[in-house]
């Protein structure tokens, strides 16, 4: 029996214990997609021929689809993956937040969501987001960038998926977002829905959901503490903002702080 | 540019080749290894698993090798500013 164990023990190689040979890899909870614009990218015709080989992500066919259509000529799609093994072989191969030019993007999304608001699981969201000051951030942003996306990648930033019985309900998130911009960085969350303020039971609920998530972000992430205040010049707090509410441009728009 | 000499590996990866996980709590990692948080995966589907970010960490320095399906990031754009060209032009504030 025991050498049976043995056996099996020896067939399965992990990374760790075969870096070049190893047979078996981490699944994540999801595959994701990561996509990237820039200035560079943008009203230029570039080279279709290595983007060919990979399936394009076919665009809704709804009126908002097609309105995310324009949004997404210009940002390319860099690679989908869905190992843990594969994610860490993207993010050691490619260009960290801190080098990127001025008004780029990273936008990391599980597959099949195009990280527009226009999708299906994104129009009825909302995101958390923070704004950082270029100057005092410019060594810190590739590590929360990094920690960002772990907790996307590895399911733990939405509380409720802590198992309840059987029932593994779907994750709020949608995907992460880096933000370079001339003078400050931005980390934002995408979530699935966003509450209403409608104060009924069921919106007070996922208002809680939604503020855990932020809470989390702002601490297990980004490792500010609990009431460490963050605005100032160039700076905000965490903040969560409905994609609705983003779009009234602040005239009734309910922010929600943690 | 720069990425033009690069030699393909003949044989497909072991990431190309290895197969999923199916029930995490048959892993054993070797000594100084971490598992897992178990508390993320009680009630975890035939691969579906969450991932604490500690557990995570410990592969950065292992999985090295560029991704087959990583396309040249020059022919998407994607190149590292040059720091110095654009301070010399006053683009940063800093």
């Amino acid at each position: 029996q025991e050498v049976d164990m043995q056996q099996q023990a020896d067939n399965i190689r992990t990374v760790f214990s075969d870096p070049q040979n190893f047979n078996v890899k981490h699944p994540l909870y999801s595959p994701w997609t990561l996509w990237f614009d820039s200035p560079a990218t943008k009203g230029r015709n570039l080279p279709q021929t290595p983007m060919t080989s990979f399936p394009q992500t076919p665009l809704p066919q709804t009126p908002g689809g097609l309105a995310a259509q324009g949004w997404m000529e210009d940002i390319k799609r860099v690679i989908s993956f869905d190992s843990v093994e594969e994610f860490w072989g993207l993010h050691n191969n490619i260009v960290p937040p801190s080098q990127l030019p001025q008004k780029a993007n990273y936008y990391l999304f599980k597959e099949g969501i195009i990280p527009a608001w226009e999708d299906e699981a994104n129009k009825n969201g909302g995101k958390w987001s923070i704004q950082l000051p270029k100057d005092k951030n410019r060594l810190n942003i590739d590590k929360m960038w990094l920690y960002t996306m772990l907790a996307a990648i590895g399911e733990t930033c939405d509380p409720l998926l802590d198992g309840e019985g059987d029932q593994q309900p779907q994750s709020l998130i949608t995907g992460v977002i880096v933000s370079t911009r001339p003078q400050f960085y931005r980390l934002s969350i995408w979530t699935r829905t966003a509450p209403a303020g409608s104060g009924t039971p069921e919106d007070e609920k996922l208002r809680d959901r939604i503020e855990a998530i932020g809470k989390h972000f702002k601490m297990s992430v980004l490792g500010y503490s609990e009431g460490q205040k963050l605005a100032g010049p160039l700076a905000t707090e965490v903040e969560f903002l409905s994609h609705k509410d983003s779009e009234k441009k602040g005239k009734q728009a309910k922010k929600i702080v943690v | 540019s720069g990425t033009k000499g690069l030699i393909q590996p003949p044989l497909p990866s072991a990431l190309a080749t290895a197969r999923i996980i199916e029930d995490i709590s048959e892993i054993s990692y070797p000594e100084g290894i971490k598992s897992p948080q178990v508390e993320l995966n009680v009630n975890a589907k035939q691969g579906k698993f969450r991932y604490d970010r500690d557990f995570l960490l410990q592969f950065m320095a292992v999985c090295k090798e560029k991704p087959d399906s990583l396309p040249p990031l020059d022919a998407i754009g994607l190149e590292p500013s040059d720091q110095h060209f654009t301070m010399s032009r006053g683009g940063s504030g800093r």
